[in-house]
Formats: structure tokens, C-alpha cells, sequence
């Protein structure tokens, strides 16, 4: 029965998700429903971005590049046809036979994040350490002048706007589903241990025979590879994109989820990520009615540092807990 | 553990008692400014304008038979999701006109949302011309289009100072730096005028010899430079062209709206330079002498810079129309927003007649010499 354990948590996960989006879709208002998809997109993004830094060790700073590349791949595929000549008047003629729906578009703009991870990779995972945190920065550098100057096809500064509003708590409950999903299967098998074996010693992971690049980009290419969807996800959410949404800050607070979460623990990711992101909303009345703007990122901020004192390894470490996962380790 | 709950809990309860309950009588109107971020110098200052707007309004008695106005406020971050998270908020808070923002990039994200559901929205600082265009009838501009105001200043150059040569300086960061630059160049070729350099910084850059010495040496020489620029780099551009020791006047938009160009410089080397701009500063209409004198009882200092009218005009605007409508409801004051005519705002008079729907609004040139701001003449657009 103890073996069985995680296998319920899914299900009961899978179900009470389906419930859960089935009756807010129904009686929640706009606002509510906002906060619940950016929950869930935030944790698409920290249990993806643990994958890379938490499983494998990379610092990588470069979720929110993965995010805006798949986000515009996503929102140039969906983009209505009819809406081109106003918004977008010198787009290539050649792109714009291009069209595909929600759906697709989401997965190409993925696998076209994972697509540049790849690149990326090739380079940047012989970097270690701190030389691995200041490439990814110069990557996040780079995707937003290049998209500030692209402007026939992304508007430059002004960004990409007038988006379908096609993402719901529907389309972003499925996602968290699949990201936790193929997380904690690649977590507990003998790929993740491989992974976690490489950020604990790469030099005795080496010599047992575990290929490092391959298995530094394959953590890199499915982190973005997920990044690539929530970026589509936020899109379509926002229903627009700017260059300048996908900065350092951005970077910076999906990686406070993982390290308050706990390096390597997804629940500990999923759990940060609801934390913070309903939090900072619930301080909002505060902000208004007193007019102390900016409480909730103080707040944040607080918690942060408290977290860092008292329990360094964030909340559950590397473990998952006992109610996910039973007595049993595997 | 139960301690801790307890407190959460306590935490809770204290901001649903701290969310006040109001009459139904209230007329609610949301306002999104980021007033955190670097937005915040811009939106503060509007906002506390539109506050004061709402203040003197109830003051007065309020709008129709005595309903009161309520301003509910939230903070855009000066982030693209806080933005359009917050018109969502303020969407379910049953507001029936929104205003604010004061960059086009933070109006696209919330201003579709208020358009989805049928809800005014005016916004106070956007100079983007096609904005009306992109969202829908719903969206309503209180400042000039960028066009406008480069056309101004244009036409000022050419008629006035007499420039047949000009260089041209643009912060390409920026859309709507770029904006004013793409204008002034279109409308400087109507007229003739040959543009002999063109050159460009980022937002941020703080050493422009480089681009100075190009100046130096394009011929034909330049009769003017336009610097496309937002306040931090209009007072640098400014000293750092005075100082390398040309003279040629300077010209730009309301991006040099602002006292850098005279702090930084000082006095003896802020010459020579003229801007297009809201027609606000250096007034004497009693609209513009009585919101200064309303601002500065009321917060202590002056207004900070041309954002603060335009917040009060905004919600200014919306209570002249709901007056006109009378009627708060929100269909009703679309169609009395768009039928606004001669409305005499602080900024100037506001009328809906163009088909953009983008206010004809005057447009102030002003000069400055030796440190003194003069308004030398309104500009104004052909319908």
C-alpha cells in the first residue's frame, strides 16, 4: 500500500484541481480568477526552474528569456489575422501564412524555447557556478534587445498587445498537472538521480559514468521547455507582452520560490509558489485603503531573509514530504 | 502551531474589517497608477492630482444631487500583470469609469479590459495616437497624441527659428521616444526641411560625447538639433551639447518638460532651448493658477510636473460628463465622453471631434533663455 502513496497524492491532485477549476470557473469573479491562473503559472515556472537549479544545481537566470521566447512565438502564432494591419503593419507577409490554435501554438512556442536552450547550452553549461549565473544574465540581456529591436514582428519597447485572452483555470490547471507530472517522474528515476548525483559531486558522478553536459542540458532544455509554456500562458493571460516584463526581477522572484520551497523539493516549489503569489495579493486592501504602496513586497522580502536563517535549505530541502509521499522513500 | 494560526488568522480578519463598507450612493471611479517602480515619479504626482480633483468635487456638494465620488486606487507596479490584474480588481469593484497610466505600454495590458465590459476608461498621461484605435470606443485620451506635439514643435522650427537643417537625436529604448522622433522627422520633410544627422543613445547613458562630436562634424551644419528624450537625459543632453560649445538652439517635446534642463546645465547654459508641451507650464489661465494654488494648500509643495493636471483632468473630464449625462451609468457616460466639447480642462481645452478620437488640445511652445521658461506660442491642430 506505502509504495502507492505518491501515485494517490497525483490522483487526488489531478481531481481536486479539476473541481477546483470547474466551480471557480463558475463563481469567481475576473479578479479572482486572474490570481488563480498567475498561481498557476507561477507554479509551472518554479517547479520547472527547480528542475535546472534545484535538481541539477545550475544557477541558471535564465527562465524569464525562455518565458518572453515562447510567449512570442506563442502570441505571433495565435495572433488574429484580422487585427495584423492595425497592430502589427510591417509584419513580414511571409509569416503570415502562419496560423495555428491555442493549443499547438503553446506547444511550438515550447519546444522553440527548448530549441534555444539548446543553443544556449552548448555554450554556456561549460560555465560552473557563479560564470554559469552571469551568462544566463547576459542571455535575459540579450532576448530583450534583440525583441526591443525586432520591431517589424514584436513592436519593440511598446510590445506585443491585443492578444486573445484564451488562457483560463482550465488550460493552466492541465499544465501544472503535466509540469508536476514529468517533474516528479524525472525526479525518481534513475535521470534525476543522475541529476541530483551531479550537483552533489560532479567529479564522483564523472566517474561513475554519468554524462554531465548531456545531463546539464537535458535539465536545462525541459526547464525551458516549461518556461516556454508559461511565458505562452502569461501571454494570453495579460493579453500582452513587452520586452521589459521579462527582466533580472522576474528571474529573481521565480528563484526565491525555489530556494524558499527547497532546492530539489517539488512540493516545496508548488507550495512557495502559491504562497507568494497570494500573499503579495492579499496585501493589497492594506496598500489601498492606508496608501503604504509596497507593503507586500516587503513583506516578501522579510520572509525571505527569515527563511534563509532559520532554515537555509528552504521549507522541505530536497526532500518531498511525508503527506505527498508516505513512510516509504524510494 | 495553534498560536500561529491564530495570529494568520487575527492577520485576516483585521484587513476584511480594514476594507471599508461605503453608501450605495457613491459614484466609483478605479484609478491605476504605478506609484511603485520607476513609473512612480510620473503616476504619483497624477494621482494625487486626480485625488484632489475628487476632493474639491465632494467639497463642493458632489455630482448629481449630492452622490459623492470615491477614487479607488490601485497600484500598477509599474508592471505590465499588476496592471492588468489591478483593472481587474477594480472591474469586480463595480467602478463605472477608470483612469490612469501614463505610458501606453501599461494602458494596453488593462484599458481592453474596461473595453470588454463596456466601462469608460481615460487615460490621463498615454500619448500614443493610435490608442483610442487598439482598444476600442471605450478608451478616451485627456493629453495631446504624440503626433501633435512633434508637428508643434516642427512647425515652430521651421516658421520661427528658421531651421532648414536639422539633426536628430532619439532614445531608442523607449516607443514613445521613437514615437516623437518618427513624427517630428515626417512632418520636417513635409515642410522641407533636410534632415542631415541622425543619431541615437539609450535611456540611462550618461557621457554623449561621441554622439557631440558627430554633430560637430556633419555638413551641411545643423541649424537646430531635436532631442527625443525623457526628463533625465534632456537636462545631460543639454549641458553636455552647451558645454562642448555649440549654440544651435535645441528643440524637443514634452520630454523636456521638466527643471533638469535648467538645474543641470544652470542657468547661464540653459539657452536656447524650445519644447512642445501640455499647455500648463508658465500659463496664466485661471483654470491652471487656481489648480496650483489647490494643489499646493493641499500637499505642500507644487505640483511636481504636467502629470499632475492631467490626473485631475481625468477625473475632471469624467465628472463634466457625468454631469452632462446625468447619469452614472457606464454606457451613458461613454456616449457623453465622446460627445465632449470645449471642456476646459488645466491643460487646456478638450474636445472629441477627430475621427482618431485622439482631443484637438492646444500644444504650448516654450522657450527657455537663461533659465526662464516662456510660453512663446499655442499651437494648435488643424481638426
Amino acid at each position: 500500500m506505502e509504495m502507492n502513496r505518491p501515485r494517490y497524492s497525483l490522483a487526488i491532485m489531478i481531481i481536486s484541481l479539476t473541481v477546483f477549476s470547474f466551480l471557480i470557473e463558475n463563481m469567481a469573479n475576473d479578479y479572482i480568477l486572474a490570481i488563480v491562473c498567475f498561481t498557476g503559472i507561477n507554479i509551472v515556472l518554479a517547479v520547472s526552474l527547480n528542475l535546472t537549479n534545484g535538481f541539477t544545481g545550475l544557477f541558471s537566470l535564465g527562465h524569464p528569456a525562455f518565458m518572453a521566447v515562447g510567449g512570442y512565438i506563442t502570441a505571433l502564432l495565435t495572433f488574429p489575422a484580422e487585427k495584423k494591419p492595425l497592430f502589427l503593419p510591417d509584419f513580414p507577409q511571409w509569416l503570415d501564412s502562419f496560423h495555428l490554435p491555442f493549443f499547438p501554438a503553446l506547444l511550438v512556442g515550447g519546444c522553440g524555447a527548448a530549441f534555444v536552450a539548446f543553443l544556449v547550452g552548448i555554450s554556456v553549461l561549460r560555465l560552473k557556478g557563479h560564470y554559469l549565473a552571469v551568462a544566463t544574465m547576459g542571455f535575459i540581456i540579450i532576448i530583450q534587445v534583440l525583441l526591443n529591436n525586432a520591431d517589424t514582428i514584436t513592436r519593440g519597447p511598446l510590445g506585443l498587445n491585443g492578444l486573445e485572452d484564451f488562457t483560463n483555470t482550465y488550460w493552466v490547471s492541465g499544465w501544472v498537472i503535466v509540469t508536476v507530472y514529468i517533474c516528479w517522474k524525472i525526479k525518481f528515476s534513475s535521470l534525476g538521480r543522475s541529476m541530483l548525483a551531479v550537483r552533489e559531486d560532479e567529479m564522483a558522478a564523472n566517474a561513475l559514468g554519468v554524462n554531465l553536459f548531456s545531463t546539464r542540458s537535458f535539465a536545462l532544455i525541459v526547464g525551458a521547455f516549461f518556461a516556454g509554456i508559461a511565458g505562452g500562458l502569461w501571454g494570453h493571460l495579460i493579453t500582452a507582452l513587452t520586452p521589459g516584463s521579462f527582466s533580472l526581477l522576474m528571474s529573481f522572484n521565480i528563484i526565491v520560490m525555489v530556494v524558499v520551497g527547497g532546492t530539489g523539493s517539488i512540493t516545496g516549489s508548488v507550495l512557495a509558489a502559491i504562497i507568494f503569489t497570494l500573499t503579495i495579493e492579499c496585501f493589497r486592501p492594506l496598500e489601498e485603503n492606508f496608501g503604504i504602496y509596497g507593503v507586500g513586497e516587503i513583506v516578501m522580502a522579510l520572509f525571505l531573509v527569515l527563511v534563509l536563517i532559520f532554515k537555509p535549505s528552504g521549507i522541505f530541502g530536497t526532500e518531498e514530504p511525508d503527506f505527498v509521499m508516505g513512510k516509504h522513500k524510494p | 502551531m495553534k498560536k500561529y494560526f491564530m495570529f494568520i488568522a487575527l492577520v485576516l480578519l483585521s484587513m476584511t474589517l480594514a476594507t471599508p463598507s461605503f453608501s450605495a450612493e457613491t459614484i466609483k471611479i478605479g484609478a491605476l497608477y504605478s506609484v511603485t517602480g520607476y513609473m512612480s515619479s510620473i503616476d504619483t504626482p497624477s494621482l494625487r492630482g486626480a485625488q484632489l480633483a475628487v476632493k474639491i468635487i465632494n467639497e463642493n456638494g458632489g455630482l448629481l444631487n449630492g452622490r459623492k465620488l470615491e477614487l479607488i486606487s490601485v497600484d500598477a507596479k509599474t508592471d505590465q500583470k499588476a496592471a492588468a490584474l489591478g483593472a481587474k480588481k477594480l472591474l469586480s469593484q463595480g467602478v463605472i469609469a477608470g483612469i490612469g497610466h501614463s505610458d501606453p505600454s501599461f494602458v494596453l495590458p488593462s484599458a481592453p479590459l474596461f473595453q470588454k465590459k463596456g466601462i469608460p476608461f481615460v487615460t490621463s498621461g498615454a500619448t500614443l495616437p493610435t490608442l483610442p484605435m487598439m482598444i476600442g470606443d471605450c478608451l478616451f485620451m485627456v493629453p495631446f497624441g504624440d503626433d501633435d506635439q512633434s508637428f508643434a514643435i516642427a512647425d515652430y522650427s521651421y516658421n520661427t527659428l528658421g531651421v532648414r537643417n536639422v539633426a536628430v537625436w532619439t532614445d531608442n529604448s523607449m516607443d514613445f521616444t521613437k514615437a516623437l522622433s518618427k513624427f517630428y522627422k515626417q512632418r520636417a520633410l513635409e515642410l522641407g526641411m533636410n534632415i542631415v544627422l541622425e543619431d541615437f543613445f539609450m535611456m540611462g547613458d550618461k557621457d554623449f560625447s561621441a554622439q557631440i562630436a558627430r554633430l560637430k562634424n556633419t555638413s551641411p551644419k545643423p541649424d537646430a538639433i531635436f532631442i527625443s528624450s525623457i526628463p533625465n537625459e534632456a537636462g545631460l543632453t543639454t549641458k553636455q551639447i552647451r558645454e562642448s560649445g555649440m549654440t544651435l538652439p535645441i528643440v524637443s517635446g514634452d520630454g523636456f518638460d521638466t527643471e533638469l534642463i535648467v538645474t543641470v546645465p544652470g542657468k547661464e547654459l540653459a539657452n536656447d532651448v524650445y519644447f512642445s508641451t501640455h499647455t500648463y507650464r508658465a500659463d496664466s489661465r485661471p483654470e491652471v493658477t487656481a489648480f496650483v494654488e489647490n494643489y499646493t494648500k493641499e500637499y505642500g509643495v507644487a505640483p511636481e510636473n504636467a502629470f499632475a493636471p492631467l490626473g485631475y483632468d481625468a477625473v475632471a473630464l469624467i465628472a463634466d460628463a457625468i454631469t452632462r449625462a446625468n447619469s452614472a451609468k457606464p454606457k451613458a457616460l461613454k456616449e457623453s465622453l465622446a460627445k465632449t466639447m470645449g471642456f476646459k480642462a488645466v491643460t487646456g481645452e478638450i474636445s472629441y471631434t477627430r475621427a482618431s478620437r485622439v482631443p484637438v488640445k492646444g500644444v504650448s511652445i516654450i522657450s527657455v533663455k537663461n533659465g526662464n521658461y516662456t510660453v512663446e506660442e499655442i499651437w494648435m491642430p488643424k481638426q
